[in-house]
């Protein structure tokens, strides 16, 4: 991989909607045979970054490339390596599954070679050969999905978007797209995906790029990202004791903000400094310390105020 | 200018091959409209109110049967609403329900080879329902019900496929404005209506202003410009009329739409 330019790099991306600033300088890369995690709180922009990086909005500012070469010069051909699986379900209702995955192909140019062999295959690795004659409503949620992949997977791209893929699923279809992931991974596709899913992100991400409010605020494996972003641990304790006001004040003295709080248990990240120091301070209180996870984060990004 | 060069790139014509597809899949019902409206309005018109005008109307100075003055009416009237209809009810319900367009913009058709594929798709099918309405009327002229020059029939093709692209890009302005699908009749009974009703597509228009009002109409310039053709009159007229109307629709009318639905669709 030295010395190749990646699969897909965006610089400095900014986009407007309606007047208002969506996306403010936004900078990834992914590689051939990563899986890059896009993630941020609710109306962070990663839609609408997604959105730009698969042509779908133009930028109005900066620049995407793919393989170093400006896709803008020849957005078409660029779009020819993409494949795009949306949020929502966007398969074409008039038709069966089979229909939909032969559908797909023809608005690729150079057509893909040997459609139907193509879309026998992919019906079987995706389990939807059963299915092949019964049109896309009648599937499971799981099964939608899986269309949804398998139609952005038909002109064999070499760059897959993924937008929330599981959401909605439940625990074993989710497992199904993971493994399904993994699979495409393996086989040297660059995947970029967004997901609410804090497990999802972790266990499928080679790299993760964090925005919030529009800006990237972390971007690394998902261990450096939240090293950086939270630290080493993160205490854990009840928020209705007597202490908590001395807690919040220790906080508040030690600059590291409001705690996050939520049903009514406090989680404080805190470096490995901060946890002795917060020991010495509190040596009769009760808590758990566990290691930081993208929950935290997501908790941390949506209370900006949170420090 | 890249939006109207658009009508010819690949992509364009790989939408209307799925609308194509899907409605072959139906031919048996997409059939029966056209062949059974123009014989019931036939009947109804033609026949039923034409036999309390057994003298004929005047029309362009001559008396002319009016079975024989409705059916090239029929012929633009069919071209307004089909085109019209498919434009907005078809276009609609594959934007915000079906999610079709959304599909298709994820691959490397681009929103303005959707708009084009509406268009023409809305000009195919429609010229395909005056084709079968043609046969219809051909049948009726064998059975000794019409008397038209059928040899101009060939002619109203290609015209029918024009205006119907233009007609269908009107269309394409409003699905791209009404917020729900309940919203389609303000279009409906405001404009399409409306235009149907000055055009002298089933009767003439007698009154001035009225008259006046329909030199601006493209379906009425269709409909004299089709009657001419059917008729054995002057046509030359009315035709260059509909083209000089049908050209600014279409220059106007196209960039337009791609506007709006990109605001729309993209958000953009």
């Amino acid at each position: 991989m030295a010395g190749m330019p990646p699969l897909l790099e965006a610089r400095a991306l900014v986009k407007r909607l309606g007047g208002r600033l969506v996306v403010d300088g936004v900078d990834l890369v992914c590689h051939a045979g990563q899986v890059l995690g896009l993630l941020g709180p609710n109306g962070a922009g990663k839609t609408t970054t997604l959105r730009m990086l698969y042509g779908f909005l133009s930028a109005d500012a900066g620049a995407i490339r793919f393989e170093g070469a400006d896709v803008s010069r020849d957005l078409n051909r660029f779009k020819r390596q993409l494949g795009v699986c949306t949020q929502e379900d966007t398969f074409d209702g008039d038709f069966t599954v089979r229909q939909n995955l032969e559908v797909a192909a023809g608005y690729f140019r150079p057509r893909p070679p040997e459609v139907r062999r193509r879309v026998d295959e992919l019906l079987e690795r995706f389990a939807l050969a059963t299915y092949a004659g019964d049109k896309p409503e009648a599937l499971s949620g799981g099964f939608r999905r899986r269309l949804m992949i398998a139609r952005a997977l038909v002109h064999r791209p070499r760059l897959l978007f993924l937008d929330e893929p599981t959401t909605g699923l439940d625990p074993q279809a989710r497992v199904a797209v993971w493994d399904l992931v993994n699979g495409l991974r393996a086989e040297g596709l660059g995947i970029v995906l967004t997901t609410h899913y804090m497990d999802e992100a972790e266990r499928l991400s080679d790299a993760l790029t964090v925005l919030a409010q529009g800006k990237v605020v972390a971007h690394g494996t998902p261990k450096s990202v939240l090293g950086d972003m939270l630290g080493e641990h993160v205490v854990v304790l009840e928020a209705d004791g007597a202490t908590m006001p001395a807690v919040a004040a220790w906080l508040g003295t030690r600059g590291l903000g409001e705690p996050l709080a939520v049903l009514g248990v406090w989680h404080l990240p805190l470096s490995g400094e901060q946890l002795a120091d917060f020991a010495r301070s509190f040596p009769a209180l009760r808590y758990e310390v566990r290691p930081p996870n993208l929950d935290d984060l997501f908790l941390k990004l949506a209370l900006p105020c949170a420090g | 200018m890249r939006g109207l060069t658009a009508a010819l790139e690949w992509q364009s014509r790989a939408v209307v091959g799925r609308h194509l597809r899907v409605y072959l899949k139906n031919w048996h019902t997409s059939f029966l409209p056209p062949v059974l409206e123009p014989i019931t309005l036939l009947l109804a018109f033609g026949l039923g109110l034409g036999a309390y005008m057994s003298s004929g109307i005047e029309w362009n100075g001559r008396l002319v049967g009016y079975i024989n003055f409705v059916a090239p009416g029929m012929l633009a009237y069919a071209t307004f609403m089909t085109a019209i209809f498919q434009s907005l009810f078809g276009a609609f319900i594959r934007m915000r329900y079906q999610r079709t367009w959304e599909g298709q913009l994820t691959t490397q058709i681009e929103l303005r080879h959707v708009v084009w594929g509406e268009i023409l798709w809305a000009g195919l099918l429609t010229t395909s329902y005056v084709a079968i309405v043609s046969l219809v009327l051909s049948g009726c002229q064998a059975l000794g019900v019409l008397q038209l020059r059928l040899e101009y029939l060939p002619l109203v093709i290609p015209i029918v496929f024009v205006a119907a692209c233009a007609f269908a890009a009107l269309g394409l302005c409003f699905t791209a404005l009404v917020p729900t699908i309940d919203h389609m009749n303000l279009p409906i009974f405001l404009v399409v209506l409306p235009v149907g009703f000055v055009s002298a597509t089933y009767f003439p228009l007698g009154h001035p202003v009225l008259a006046a009002i329909s030199t601006a109409n493209p379906l009425y310039h269709l409909a004299e410009g089709l009657r001419g053709l059917l008729l054995g009159d002057r046509a030359g007229y009315h035709l260059a009329g509909l083209a000089g109307l049908l050209a600014v629709m279409l220059v106007i009318l196209v960039p337009l739409d791609m506007r709006l639905l990109r605001k729309r669709v993209l958000g953009d």
